[in-house]
């Protein structure tokens, strides 16, 4: 029997796994984490349908454990990949046939852009920090209040030559609709404010989520990236921006600031370049070998990719990436034979 | 109080057809970069001088860049050179550079 | 004995023009300076300040003492070049007086001495100083040679890139080179013919006198005097207006330095002075990041110094520098690098306005009441946490702090200083002081290395002392304001800032403050010889990517003492290096603010 190895369990890598396997290919999905299902693990609805992401990875976790040719290996990492070994933590190699990199992203640090005060003045948090108290329901200040002025920042770590991010995240700008969304139904008497440079709404129904929350949510979009925040003696947040429609500087105090942080290239990269020679892109991210009919694959033969180690991608793409990937990886195989 | 862009005599219209782009032109040709400006406002929002006054580099430097110069020179006066904006531009804009050049190249226009 | 033959001519007129040019400088120049200067040098003529001008000339024009210190070979050669030729000189002289006794001898007759005087012609011969005379020429051939091999391999002599150099200097350097051979072989081609000479000059005649007939020696016998005389002349006459002025300026430079004449921020006379006494030996080019990681060429201060010599400078010469100091440091002349490059920015500045900030007036956005000020500065304003650490700094030693400008402020003027505008920065220097004296603080503290240099320099602050937060921080520990808790095993490196470091000669403190918490590990360069993080105010020219570059190479520096922390003490500088690290990046504040021990109110 055939045996590809997975690296990455998020939703990209157990899909693969998944499709993989029903062709009758033996799979080993190699994660780094304790439990396999990635970041959307922690998110709490997806956009722009509000699904439970639980709903996602659950699904997905149970159809992968029903596989009897999918092995899973938590708590150990790819150290080096060949097209036939790969070599993880502890030293041990595992044979295989090919090899698919579906190990994702990194949050960006908001502490690096310090000027928004994260980890130095309570009740800045970031988005990832936000679906997290979405999902334990506690969403709340530091002192237990209930927000009554929020504001969102898109682009954080997005777009940012000051942070050598240079590329578009993607998915921040409809997380940032999404979770206005979501904090205007836990606090329906709350201003929220998102402060954006650009709002990119590519994907279908996104648009529509974007018109339902100026229409619907009187959510208030200003166009102006935040250039500061400082604490107020009553214990607030005071953010500085440039309201850029009407040429005007903008400040205002509000309780809760939520920084909508972008998509790192995976710190795992760096070492896939540096020992199995697959290229890089500037922004950090994995080339594929080109961006039409080898999306899925690298310039190593017997190396393929899918989600996020690419390019940033929403929770969708990156599952018909992994399909893609998968069929890809049989016909390489099938071709080899 | 130079009211910049505002002013009644002018018409209200920026008219590209009938400004001299000329200045503006070799403006951009020696900082290529300031093309690159997406308009976030972090350099006026952060601005010391803008803090304290009426100044809105991002909106002066894109009014140049129409071929808008007057009172250009004044209001370029206004900034203190700290370097703020410079620290916060996401587009990287050498934001200093820009207030040194416009001012030489627009003198009293 | 007439003492002349045609081949004299080249020689002479070499001489006398060079003798009338730098006559025609000095006195110039001289002329030029502003009356402050010339009481200065007439306070100090007479002093012993002369003496020890003396001794510095012998130390630095004739031996290069401080090109020993960059490189030992580098030393070697040009105390060959220099200090060889003034003993072959003197001795050549003191020769003379021995053969001929105390009569007047003209120039030519010292020079040509060989010619003149040859062995047949002497009663008592004196080998002695025919052995001495070939032992210094070789000395100076041996530094021709190294010269001449530095050329095509400055490794060799420690420097990875030499200077590239003007058409007048390579007359003069290809007339120079030529000067010692021509000699040898003039003076070994007469010892052929008429005896006299040493090992080297007796040894290659009688060479000469084995390869070659009596007849053909004779007939190239003047040609060889000639090609002497006239690669002297050439190299005379190209001198005054090629790098090698610098033979004749480093002297009056070092006295009037004595005299304590210094460069200015306006252009001045004096500044003459320094920029021809620049020799362009390019030691200034390798410590220039802008060269060494940006790959930056012609910006350097040798290229300054030469365009602004010369009257060719540009805007963007000028603007294309970091002021980090780094050349000013290895300098062997000690020529003030950064007040040349700043004034040459004064003179070119844009036309001053002179109704410009009237929007200060009655701005005071200060908080707060005591008698330490605390000024952040512009740009720590968007590093809050250095803000938050000494708030919490001064709660713990339960200091009474008039905060200047934490909700923004005015800016302290240095950066538009650098820019050129002074005039325009003295208007933000006068209203900071206004402030200042108005809230009656007796402290200035500042965690801003650029703030804090025109506070010192700029700002006459009577009455008020003005402290780095490094500086005040070590002083609240020592008095036992502020108890830290040691724990070995965190391990920081530190950034040293150029403003802070080689600006305001801060090293010392920052590190004993780190040492109070844990353990330090130093970067390769560090203290005098630290990099400089690439986000300088001073440079206008260079762009993002380009600053980014430097601060990965530095961050790389930083990165590799495998320290827990990368700790600095400049908000840019913070800003910059973050850019090029993957780990922790401090300001000195945050550090001392996470292991304070007590809370003493």
């Amino acid at each position: 029997m055939k045996h590809v190895v997975v690296i990455g369990g998020g939703v990209a890598g157990i899909r693969c796994a998944i499709e993989l396997a029903e062709m009758g290919i033996e799979v080993t999905i190699v994660e780094k984490q304790k439990h396999i299902g990635g970041k959307v693990r922690n998110w709490h609805k997806l956009f722009p349908s509000f699904t439970p992401a639980e709903n996602v990875v659950e699904e997905l976790i149970k159809r992968v454990q029903n596989c009897q040719n999918v092995q899973i290996r938590c708590c150990c990492e790819a150290e080096n990949i060949t097209p036939h070994q790969v070599t993880i933590s502890g030293g041990e190699t595992l044979n295989c046939d090919a090899v698919v990199v579906a190990s994702g992203f990194t949050l960006f640090d908001a502490r690096i852009k310090e000027e928004y005060g994260y980890g130095i003045y309570d009740n800045v948090i970031t988005s990832a920090d936000l679906e997290d108290m979405l999902n334990r329901r506690a969403v709340k200040l530091t002192n237990g209040a209930s927000p009554r002025r929020i504001a969102l920042l898109h682009c954080v770590g997005s777009r940012d030559e000051k942070v050598c991010q240079r590329h578009c995240s993607k998915v921040c700008c409809v997380t940032g609709v999404k979770q206005a969304m979501e904090l205007k139904r836990l606090f329906p008497t709350a201003d929220v404010f998102n402060f954006y440079m650009d709002i990119r709404m590519f994907g279908p129904g996104y648009e529509e989520m974007y018109r339902e929350a100026q229409a619907d949510y009187n959510i208030h979009f200003v166009r102006g990236r935040i250039s500061e925040v400082s604490p107020t003696i009553d214990g607030k947040l005071q953010i500085k921006a440039e309201d850029t429609l009407t040429g005007r500087p903008l400040k205002m105090g509000v309780d809760l600031l939520v920084l909508l942080i972008g998509m790192k290239a995976g710190d795992s990269n760096k070492r896939f370049e540096l020992s199995c020679h697959l290229r890089r892109q500037d922004s950090g991210f994995m080339q594929p070998k080109d961006s039409f009919l080898g999306n899925v694959e690298s310039n190593m033969n017997g190396v393929f990719y899918a989600g996020t180690v690419t390019a940033p991608k929403t929770i969708g793409e990156s599952l018909n990436e992994a399909v893609t990937a998968a069929h890809s990886v049989a016909e390489w195989i099938k071709h080899t034979a | 109080m130079i009211n910049f862009g505002f002013s009644i005599s002018k018409p209200r219209t920026i008219d590209i057809d009938r400004n001299n782009l000329h200045k503006s032109n070799e403006i951009i040709e020696a900082m290529p970069e300031l093309q690159t400006c997406i308009g976030c406002g972090s350099c006026t929002a952060t601005c010391t001088a803008g803090n304290l006054t009426e100044f809105n580099f991002r909106k002066v430097h894109t009014l140049v860049r129409r071929g808008e110069y007057q009172g250009a020179y004044e209001e370029m006066n206004k900034c203190m050179l700290c370097g703020k904006c410079r620290l916060v531009c996401p587009r990287g804009i050498n934001t200093r550079g820009v207030v040194m050049l416009i001012k030489r190249k627009i003198g009293d226009f | 004995m007439t003492f002349f033959a045609d081949f004299c001519i080249p020689f002479i007129v070499g001489a006398a023009y060079m003798a009338l040019v730098v006559a025609w400088k000095y006195v110039t120049w001289l002329r030029h300076l502003p009356k402050s200067d010339l009481k200065l040098i007439a306070k100090g003529i007479f002093s012993l300040k002369s003496l020890s001008a003396t001794w510095e000339v012998i130390r630095e024009s004739l031996l290069h003492a401080r090109i020993w210190r960059v490189n030992p070979r580098l030393g070697y050669m040009h105390t060959s070049l220099a200090f060889g030729w003034f003993l072959l000189i003197a001795i050549g002289w003191i020769e003379t007086i021995a053969y001929l006794g105390f009569r007047w001898v003209p120039l030519q007759g010292h020079v040509f001495f060989k010619y003149f005087v040859p062995k047949n012609n002497i009663e008592t011969h004196l080998p002695a100083f025919d052995f001495v005379m070939d032992l210094l020429l070789l000395f100076v051939l041996s530094g021709v040679a190294m010269a001449w091999y530095k050329r095509h391999n400055s490794k060799s002599v420690g420097m990875k890139r030499t200077t590239r150099h003007t058409r007048f200097d390579r007359i003069a350097l290809t007339a120079l080179w030529f000067i010692f051979p021509a000699r040898l072989i003039a003076e070994s081609i007469t010892a052929a013919l008429y005896g006299g000479g040493s090992f080297l000059t007796g040894g290659l005649g009688d060479v000469l006198d084995s390869i070659f007939s009596r007849t053909t020696l004779y007939s190239i016998y003047e040609a060889s005097w000639w090609a002497y005389s006239c690669a002297l002349g050439l190299f005379f006459v190209a001198m005054p207006f090629s790098r090698y002025m610098h033979i004749f300026t480093e002297i009056p430079l070092i006295f009037l330095r004595h005299y304590r004449l210094r460069p200015t921020a306006e252009e001045s006379s004096y500044d003459r002075f320094e920029i021809e006494a620049c020799s362009r030996c390019g030691i200034c080019i390798d410590p220039c990041q802008l060269q060494s990681q940006l790959g930056n060429n012609e910006v350097q201060s040798v290229y300054f110094l030469r365009d602004r010599r010369y009257n060719m400078l540009q805007q963007k010469i000028v603007n294309d520098c970091l002021m980090c100091g780094r050349c000013e440091q290895v300098c062997p002349v000690g020529i003030n690098l950064n007040t040349l490059r700043l004034n040459s920015r004064v003179t070119m500045r844009n036309t001053p306005n002179e109704g410009r900030y009237k929007y200060l007036k009655g701005i005071d956005t200060s908080q707060g009441e005591g008698r330490v000020g605390y000024f952040a500065g512009c740009m720590t304003l968007l590093t809050p946490k250095t803000l938050h650490s000494m708030q919490q700094i001064f709660d713990a030693a339960g200091e009474q702090v008039w905060w200047a400008d934490k909700s923004g402020g005015v800016c302290c003027g240095r950066p538009m200083m650098l820019s050129g505008e002074v005039d325009a920065a003295q208007k933000m220097v006068e209203k900071n002081k206004e402030l200042f004296r108005v809230h009656g603080i007796t402290t200035l503290v500042t965690s801003c290395p650029i703030c804090l240099r025109v506070f010192r320099e700029n700002y006459d602050l009577e009455g008020i002392e003005v402290l780095h937060h490094s500086e005040y921080i070590l002083r609240l520990i020592k008095k036992g304001r502020l108890n830290i808790t040691h724990n070995a095993q965190l391990t920081f490196t530190y950034h040293d800032p150029c403003e802070l470091g080689r600006g305001s000669n801060i090293y010392d403190e920052p590190r004993a403050v780190i040492e109070t918490i844990g353990q330090l590990i130093e970067p390769e360069h560090n203290r005098k010889n630290a990099f400089c993080c690439g986000a300088s105010v001073a440079n206008t020219a260079i762009s993002d990517a380009q600053q980014r570059t430097i601060a990965q190479k530095v961050g790389a520096e930083l990165e590799a003492t495998n320290a827990e922390t990368v700790v600095t003490a400049c908000p840019l500088c913070k800003k910059a290096i973050n850019r090029g690290v993957e780990r922790r990046v401090a300001d000195l504040s945050e550090i001392v603010a996470e292991n304070i021990k007590n809370i003493n109110r």
